[in-house]
This record gives structure tokens, C-alpha cells and sequence, in this order.
């Protein structure tokens, strides 16, 4: 109370959020994507094969079954690919920001002081190619955290070494 | 401090009256579980005989058991308050020892309860509600008034002394003169009041349920006597005029009208409202009497909610929320939180007083935009009633109900346009206020301190006019404003990163 006398604060002069500039995720982090695309794809598609093996009615939309696929599998590539090329995170003095979506570009700020803890994951894949994700937990539950996928893990293991600390410091 | 210091930190037992309900709390479970293969036991053995006799052995043989073991939990069962570690620790179990250690601090509410045995044998259990990812609860199940009461007061004195350290400065504000007349009591009138005009909702799906249940019934019985039903529904439709059935409706508003006020009874009787130190007691019920103690600083949401009715009968309906860390498990969450069925706009207004340091003003008004409606019209009215009319149009015999869209295009319409007159986002230095509803109107309450995170969100299609949304993050919940002027959302996410950044105050 001592400290906080706001009378008239300009709020135009605050730091604005929608002018940080964001870091990307790492551009392995689209191979990853991809291996786990490929697998999806894959499973509908021995789904499909066995269908066509046992069924000799489905034999005769053949053509039709293999184009939904694969618009299918292309309309899925696309949009990962545009996902993947919108996210992206920023780290400021006092918070931790994400931003993600498509079709609704959502951005989330955690300040430092109200993170409860950190996970650091490294999913299969991820680890071929050394990166790995970020879990932000707050008391606000699961809507109030965040999981940055995607960050190199030498950088992910730093910024949850910072977060960590000025985690301590808040405290 | 008063004289009770040493009293907790030694390790204690509970009530020696303690193994009655210990007993009388397993014997209910045991014959719960037994009952269904005893029957089986029962009809198998038919005609050889003893019968009474064994039954009689086998229920007293569990009775001794569960006497024993009843015996030995209770000599088990110890708990004592580590002073210098601001911990509250139990020890139980019979063969395998486990020791509960749960940080003062941690601890949110402390409820003392009594179920029907405990009400026989006059004695209370305590229960103790803590926060954090792993559930950690605690119950002490025999403990008279007094000593729970006292113990209560240790558990959470304790813990706003250790805030006391930490945060002098929000204290200050906080410490007013302990008073021990009841801030809040509700009288019979007022229960019944609430009765009338509340939870229409829940006791129309109570009801419904009902029917349904009688109706299966109907249909199981005549199909069971070989009845002819055609019979019975033909003079069942026959009889179906207007008149019987505005004598069914008063019926129906009769009885959810009563079974409104029986479940208020039921819940609040003798609800009452007490500040003790810096925190408020809470006890209500008829058969089991519930008792909570709340820390105001504890609290991340309040909101009051206030209907037509209601608002002609200075009536408000208010609810506490504080933090709720098992997000899973709604159940849990809904426990945390603490509702006050009537009040009047003086009451409510000291209740926030005292949770929040001062009646919050509403601030700058924000308005969503036209779209917010828009859009909810299109799933609402346009959608259904098109595909309405294409499926009458493809067969013939649906054309007969067009008329149901008369009352329901006005009806709906009606209903989207009060939801968006009142969403509405009031913002001041303290205080985030949002208003929502269609015939409850609740205002749900958050100081900017207590936000946890916050997220802005724009569709592609909102780019160009400007339209947005807002979701505020609580421990409690979250607030999520709808179809705001964007630049204006921008403006107020910066300012209240701002605001928790540089708060000194604790959210908890």
C-alpha cells in the first residue's frame, strides 16, 4: 500500500503485450509435427485398407475413399503447418506470454509471481531432435496454464532455471 | 494468547465417545456391503434349518470385530499442533501407521460437522479442508463443541499470525474489533422468501425426474396386468383439456414451490453469520448442522445474483468462492463454495465489506458489441427453425407443429437480447465486475490482485472491426467477457499485468 499510489495512471504509457515480439518455435519442431501427422494418417489409413479388404460393397467407392483421404490428409497438413507458424512465446521481465490459434489468435500472459511450477517435458519424437515442451502451471487450473511446445531444450532447461528463480524471489 | 496453548501440543485422543461412532460409522458400512450377499446367502440355505441362529451368530461375530477394531483405531488415532512448525499433525492406523502432516498455512477451511449418530452421542467431527494439488484431508471424528471450536480458532489463528509476519501492511486494514453478534441471520420469513423465488432450475429437473420415474412405473405396471393401454391413453388424452391441464400446471408450480422450500429449510435453517477475529463463521442446517470458517483474504471471487422476483423483495443470493485446486473434481470445488441464500443490499454490502475492505464501485462500463448477439441468433433462431421448416416441408406431417416456432422465435429472441443487455464488464483501480445473466443477474466480483493469468482472443473475422474477447483466470474460476472492443481489452490486459505485477499483496 505504501508504494501504490496510482492516481493517475496513463494506461496508453503501460507496456503493451500486442507489441512484444514473439519467438517462434524451433523449426525442428515441424519434423515433429510431421512424424506424429504421419502416424495419425497412417493408423486411418490401415483402418481404411482393412475395411476395403473385408467389405466388397466399400470396393466399388474406391476412388471416392482414397480422394477424401487424401484431401483429408492434405487440409490436416496445411492447418498443422499454419498452427505450427502461429505460435510463438515471449518472455518479459515480469511475465511469461504464448501465443497460439488459428482461426482465434489467443494470447496468454502468466506474471512470473503467479506460477505454481514448471514441467519440463520430452516427448519421444522431441528428443530425436533435442527439444522439448514447456508446462506453466497456475492456481487459475488447467485453463490458466500453459504448454509451449517446441523450445530447444539447452533454452527450455534455461527458462525454467529463470522462471524457477524468479519464482523464489517472488516468495 | 488465552490459556488453551498447551492443549493441543501434546498428542491427544479423541472422545472416548469417539469408538461409539467409529463403531456405529463401520457396522453401517459392513452391512451395507454384507447385506446384498446375506439375502443370497439367505434364499440359498432356505429350509436347513438354524437359519435365525446363524444369522444371529454372524452379526454379532462382525459386531465384536468391529468393536475391536473400533477400539484400536480409536487408541491409534492421535493428533496434536506442532507450534514451532506450524504443523497439525495425526497419527492413525491399526497395523500400518500413517502420520498426516498438513502446514497451517495450507490449511483453507475448518468445518465442524454432526451427522445424526454424533447428534445422539453429542459430539462433533472436525473436518479440515486443505489446498494443494495432492488432497490431503483430515477429519477428526469425535471431538466435543468445545475443544473443536477451540481447536478451530488454533488452526486458523495460527495461520493469519503467520500472514501477519509476512504482510503487515493488508492486515491493518483488516483488523477491526472482534464482534460477536451475528452479522447475518435469517429468519423463517426470509427462508421462506428464498424458497419461492430460488432455483427453479434444479427443482424442475427434480421434479421431471420424478415424473419420468412415475410414468416408467405406469408403464411397467399395465404391461405387468396385461392392461390394455390404448384404452387407458385414449382416456388419458380425452380427458387432457385445457382446463386439466392449467389445474396440472398449478400443480406442478405447487409442488416445486414446496419442494423449493423444504430443501431451503433443510439447508439453511437457522443460518447464521458471525465474525470471530478476521475471519467469519458460518453454521446452518436442520437435521446436520454445518459450520465453516472463512478467511476473507482466502477469498478470490464473490458474487451476488439477484432475479425479478427477488429484486422486488430486496432479496440478493450471494457466493464465495475461494480457491479451488482439484479442477477436476467439481464436486470438491462446489464444496469450497460458501453461499448465502438471502440477504438484503445493506447485508450484502457488509459481507463485502468485510471480505473486500470496501463496498466495490462499479467503474467504466464496457459493452459487448452487436455481433455478440448476432451470432447467438443464428445457432439459436435461425438454424433450428430453417432446419424446422425443411423437414416440414420434406414430410408433410411435421407442417402441423409450424405453429411451435410462434412462441419460440419471441421467446428466444427475448431471452438473447437480455443476455445482451446485461453482459457488461465494470472496471475501477480495485475492482473487476462482470454482469451476466438472463432472470438471474449475478455480478460476480475480483479483485485485480488476485488474477492468475489472463488471455485475449480475436477471430480472424473480428480483425477489422475491432471486437474481441477477454478471459480472466482465477483460483477460483475464470471471468470471461464476450465480443469487447478489442483495443479496449488490449488496454486492460496491460493494465492488469500491470497491477499484478507490481502488487505486493498476496493472492492467498
Amino acid at each position: 500500500m505504501l508504494d501504490f499510489t496510482n492516481a493517475t495512471l496513463d494506461t496508453n504509457s503501460l507496456p503493451k503485450y500486442e507489441e512484444v515480439s514473439l519467438t517462434a518455435l524451433h523449426h525442428k519442431y515441424w519434423n515433429v509435427v510431421l512424424i506424429n501427422i504421419a502416424i495419425f494418417l497412417l493408423i486411418i489409413a490401415a483402418g481404411l485398407v482393412t475395411l476395403l479388404i473385408l467389405s466388397t460393397g466399400a470396393r466399388t467407392y474406391i476412388y471416392i475413399i482414397v480422394s477424401i483421404y487424401l484431401v483429408f490428409a492434405v487440409l490436416l497438413l496445411f492447418f498443422y503447418r499454419l498452427s505450427v507458424k502461429k505460435r510463438g512465446f515471449a518472455l518479459r521481465e515480469k511475465d511469461i506470454m504464448y501465443r497460439n490459434g488459428i482461426i482465434a489468435s489467443s494470447t496468454t500472459i502468466i506474471p512470473f509471481s503467479r506460477i505454481q511450477h514448471i514441467a519440463l517435458d520430452e516427448g519421444l519424437f522431441s528428443r530425436i531432435y533435442g527439444l522439448g515442451s514447456l508446462r506453466i502451471f497456475t492456481a487459475g487450473g488447467a485453463s490458466g496454464s500453459l504448454h509451449i511446445p517446441g523450445i530447444e531444450i539447452a533454452h527450455a532447461k534455461s527458462i525454467k532455471e529463470l522462471l524457477m528463480k524468479q519464482i523464489n524471489e517472488a516468495r | 494468547m488465552e490459556s488453551i496453548i498447551e492443549d493441543f501440543s501434546e498428542p491427544r485422543k479423541q472422545s472416548a465417545s469417539g469408538i461409539v461412532v467409529l463403531f456405529a460409522n463401520s457396522f453401517q458400512k459392513t452391512v451395507r456391503a454384507v447385506a446384498l450377499p446375506l439375502v443370497f446367502v439367505v434364499i440359498k440355505t432356505k429350509g436347513t434349518g438354524h437359519l435365525g441362529l446363524i444369522l444371529i451368530a454372524v452379526f454379532v461375530s462382525i459386531a465384536l470385530v468391529l468393536a475391536v477394531i473400533s477400539y484400536l483405531r480409536y487408541r491409534r488415532f492421535t493428533f496434536f499442533l506442532d507450534e514451532e512448525k506450524q504443523e497439525f499433525i495425526i497419527n492413525e492406523g491399526i497395523f500400518n501407521k500413517t502420520t498426516l502432516t498438513i502446514q497451517l498455512n495450507k490449511i483453507q477451511q475448518v468445518n465442524i460437522n454432526q451427522s445424526l449418530i454424533q447428534q445422539m452421542i453429542g459430539v462433533y467431527s472436525l473436518d479440515i479442508d486443505t489446498a494443494g494439488s495432492e488432497k490431503k484431508e483430515a477429519s477428526i471424528k469425535a471431538i466435543d463443541h468445545e475443544t473443536a471450536t477451540l481447536l478451530k480458532q488454533k488452526l486458523l489463528s495460527r495461520e493469519s499470525d503467520s500472514i501477519e509476519e509476512t504482510t503487515a501492511s493488508f492486515d491493518a486494514e483488516q483488523s477491526t474489533t472482534p464482534i460477536e453478534a451475528p452479522v447475518l441471520k435469517l429468519s423463517t420469513n426470509t427462508l421462506f422468501k428464498i424458497g419461492i423465488t430460488s432455483n427453479y432450475g434444479a427443482s424442475l429437473l427434480l421434479i421431471s425426474g420424478f415424473i419420468f420415474g412415475a410414468l416408467q412405473l405406469f408403464k411397467d405396471y399395465t404391461d405387468a396386468f396385461e392392461i390394455e393401454r390404448e384404452h387407458i391413453s385414449a382416456a388419458i388424452t380425452k380427458g387432457f383439456t385445457f382446463v386439466s391441464l392449467c389445474i396440472l400446471l398449478v400443480f406442478a408450480l405447487i409442488v416445486i414451490l414446496t419442494t423449493n422450500i423444504i430443501r431451503t429449510f433443510l439447508k439453511y435453517f437457522k443460518f447464521e453469520m458471525i465474525r470471530q477475529k478476521r475471519s467469519l463463521a458460518i453454521s446452518s442446517g436442520l437435521f446436520t448442522k454445518h459450520n465453516t470458517l472463512l478467511k476473507p483474504n482466502k477469498v478470490q471471487l464473490s458474487a451476488f445474483s439477484q432475479n425479478y422476483f427477488q429484486k422486488k423483495l430486496n432479496l440478493l443470493n450471494m457466493k464465495i468462492r475461494q480457491a479451488s485446486f482439484d479442477e477436476a473434481n467439481t464436486e470438491e470445488s462446489k464444496k469450497t463454495d460458501i453461499e448465502i441464500p438471502g440477504c438484503n443490499i445493506a447485508e450484502r454490502d457488509e459481507v463485502l465489506k468485510m471480505i473486500l475492505g470496501q463496498v466495490p464501485e462499479k467503474g467504466i462500463s464496457l459493452k459487448p458489441n452487436y455481433r455478440f448477439i448476432f451470432l447467438q441468433c443464428m445457432i439459436k433462431i435461425v438454424l433450428p427453425v430453417a432446419l424446422f421448416i425443411i423437414t416440414g416441408l420434406i414430410h408433410q406431417p411435421y407442417r402441423a407443429y409450424f405453429w411451435v416456432m410462434i412462441p419460440y422465435i419471441p421467446l428466444v429472441g427475448t431471452m438473447l437480447y437480455f443476455e445482451f443487455k446485461r453482459h457488461r464488464l465494470y472496471v475501477n483501480e480495485q475492482f473487476i465486475i462482470k454482469r451476466s445473466g438472463i432472470w438471474d443477474v449475478e455480478h460476480e466480483i475480483i479483485e485485480p490482485y488476485k488474477i492468475q493469468a489472463i488471455t485475449a482472443k480475436q477471430y480472424f473475422w473480428h480483425k477489422k472491426a475491432d471486437v474481441g474477447h477477454l478471459i480472466v483466470h482465477t483460483a477460483a474460476g475464470i471471468l470471461h467477457f464476450k465480443y469487447g472492443n478489442y483495443t479496449r481489452i488490449r488496454q486492460l490486459v496491460n493494465y492488469w499485468t500491470y497491477q499484478v505485477e507490481c502488487s505486493e499483496k498476496d493472492w492467498m
